[in-house]
């Protein structure tokens, strides 16, 4: 059975996309068939993470939610650019970065249902283990259904108050929707914070398991979205911190 | 006019070189009666650093006084009559005003640096060879007293080498006496190394000052000289290495205290007790303790303070706010109606 894995933070700028990328790298890098799709069609991203080439881009998710393709005719073979090896597939379906695309969906919006089918159909068709939801901040209509049809959700949180009370809110309406797992995920953690310290505090306050605290990196910074940190640092110890999350996914 | 008082005559005077003079002049009866053994027309003069110092503290002409002037007093008292070696009253104050010249040029009133000291020591020798030539040109012209080749080798020579040593030994000494030494690693380090120089020089000449007493002819005592030469070299190599030791000390002590208190500072652990005595000091090194201690105590503060703050650490949430939030979404109808089908999708 395939999982379906939506990475989600009450505010932006928390690392979602990031999250979302080294994991599904992690993850196809074992031999698992992942995908990614984006979901935050108001602010597309995750698409640069994985450098796809603009020109070579026909159809998005866009499309496929207006009912102008397939959607596996919006699905990228990410595997070779990123230097993933067989049996290890890795997929990304991206959002169209067109400003008229945006603005029509801002403006008409467009049916979610259409969304759950096209998860499916991916996972069918594309005969994926993992599918990988990176979604726009805050919790509206896609984003809710995103959550409702996920087996795992990860909420990405800073060490934060305001991010502290948003994640309370997702939390809550996360278990309303009965999600079968719910994970936290701590990010951009300075250096000076004790980290266990701070995961006890986190566990306690949402009475939900931290997956992990990934430490305000430099290198990250420095990498700045132009590439999928794991893949560019194996060795690192935050690569170490993504694949014990990635390991807990595939347990 | 100011009325004068004797404190200021006497001030003035010493300005001029004039007091110096008169010091120098009495210096010089004094050691009219030392000669080198091997150059008896050459008077032992350790007083020819007076002039240079003259010239170094007060200016070129004080110096030139102090050693045109004493050289005269001490000519007349001793009964060579004025006028009889007027080109070494001239070779004398040269001594002064050379030093003074070289101090003026290079902005030199304290030794502070390497720089300063070589150029000291520079002007030195150079004032003695400036003063020897001087006086050998003045006698071919005018007085016509030296024979060549004998006059250089009894004469010229000693008296160039004796004045030079002197002053080269005495001058740093009367700088330190004078507190005109800015204690400085680059001042100690090379005083140190002068210092070691000096004692070497000095054991030399003094093995062959010795020697020169005897007739060296005989076969013992050539034997006696070379024992003697031996029992000094053995002396000055202890006094020597001894000292290097104790000033070597002197200099990486606080250097290894220094490394030890930033590698306890690098690992947190901020043990800055040791340097106290470093923090003392006037020289370089003192002031890098200082500027350590300060940083790192700065640098604890901070940390003191992220600490205290990271242990105040607390996750609140607004339990209320939270409350309404999730009811405005899981009031609507759309929430309602996706949990419905949830449940639907997750029986399948
Ligand atoms: N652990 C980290 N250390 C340092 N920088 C990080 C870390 N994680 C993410 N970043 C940086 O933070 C920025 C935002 O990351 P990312 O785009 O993944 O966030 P996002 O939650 O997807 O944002 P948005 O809400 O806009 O989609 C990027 O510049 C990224 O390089
Ligand atoms: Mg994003």
């Amino acid at each position: 059975m395939a999982k379906i894995i939506s990475i989600h933070s009450f505010r932006g700028g928390t690392g979602k996309s990031n999250t979302a990328a080294n994991i599904a790298a992690l993850l196809a890098g074992g031999g698992k068939k992942t995908g990614v799709v984006d979901t935050d069609i108001q602010s597309p991203g995750i698409h640069v993470l994985f450098g796809i080439d603009q020109a070579a881009i026909k159809y998005t998710l866009n499309d496929f939610l207006w009912g102008k393709c397939e959607i596996r005719h919006a699905s990228y073979d990410m595997s070779q650019a990123q230097g993933i090896a067989p049996p290890g597939k890795l997929f990304l379906i991206p959002s169209s970065v067109k400003t008229g695309d945006i603005a029509r969906v801002l403006h008409y919006g467009y049916d979610v249902n259409l969304l759950r089918e096209g998860f499916q159909r991916l996972i069918d068709e594309l005969a994926l283990d993992y599918l990988l939801i990176d979604t726009h901040p805050g919790l509206n209509e896609e984003t809710l259904l995103s959550i409702a049809l996920s087996d795992v959700l990860i909420i990405v949180l800073r060490p934060d108050q305001q991010d502290y009370q948003g994640s309370a809110v997702t939390v809550e309406v996360s278990r309303q929707l009965e999600v079968p797992s719910l994970l936290l995920l701590v990010n951009k953690v300075p250096s000076i914070l004790n980290m266990d310290d701070l995961k006890q505090k986190v566990e306690k306050t949402y009475n939900c398991p931290v997956a992990g605290l990934i430490p305000h990196s430099e290198e990250m910074m420095v990498l700045a979205s132009s590439g999928i940190f794991a893949l560019h640092y194996p060795h690192h110890p935050v690569t170490e911190l993504y694949r014990r999350v990635a390991d807990m996914l595939t347990a | 006019m100011q009325p004068l008082s004797v404190k200021t005559v006497f001030q003035k005077l010493s300005h001029w070189g004039l007091l110096w003079a008169v010091l120098y002049g009495l210096m010089n009866i004094l050691s009219n009666q030392l000669t080198l053994p091997a150059a008896p027309a050459i008077a032992i003069r350790p007083q020819v650093a007076l002039p240079m110092i003259i010239g170094f503290f007060y200016g070129p002409l004080p110096g030139f006084v102090t050693g045109f002037l004493g050289n005269m007093i001490g000519d007349v008292l001793y009964g060579y009559g004025i006028g009889q070696f007027w080109n070494w009253h001239i070779a004398n104050g040269l001594m002064g005003l050379v030093p003074g010249l070289a101090a003026m040029l290079a902005g030199i009133k304290v030794m502070k640096t390497v720089r300063d000291f070589g150029i000291i020591e520079a002007a030195v020798v150079v004032s003695c060879a400036v003063a020897v030539g001087v006086a050998v040109c003045l006698d071919l012209l005018f007085i016509h007293l030296m024979k060549f080749p004998e006059s250089f080798n009894a004469w010229i020579l000693p008296a160039f080498i004796f004045n030079a040593v002197s002053g080269f030994i005495l001058v740093p000494v009367f700088f330190l006496l004078a507190r005109r030494v800015v204690i400085t690693l680059e001042t100690r380090t090379i005083l140190t190394i002068t210092s070691l120089l000096v004692v070497a020089i000095l054991s030399t000449s003094i093995t062959i000052t010795w020697a020169m007493h005897d007739d060296l002819t005989s076969y013992n005592a050539l034997v006696n000289a070379i024992y003697f030469a031996g029992i000094v070299s053995v002396i000055m190599v202890i006094i020597g290495f001894a000292s290097s030791i104790y000033f070597v000390k002197r200099i990486t002590g606080p250097v290894t205290l220094l490394t030890e208190a930033a590698v306890s500072v690098e690992k947190g652990e901020y043990d800055l007790e040791s340097i106290q005595p470093v923090s003392r000091r006037t020289d370089e090194l003192g002031q890098l303790s200082r500027v350590l201690q300060n940083m790192a105590g700065e640098v604890y503060q901070r940390e003191q303070t992220l600490k205290k703050q990271v242990e105040q650490l607390q996750i609140r949430i607004d339990r209320k706010k939270m409350d309404q939030d999730v009811a405005d979404i899981v009031g609507t109808d759309y929430f309602q109606d996706l949990r419905e089908k949830v449940k639907e999708f997750r029986k399948k």
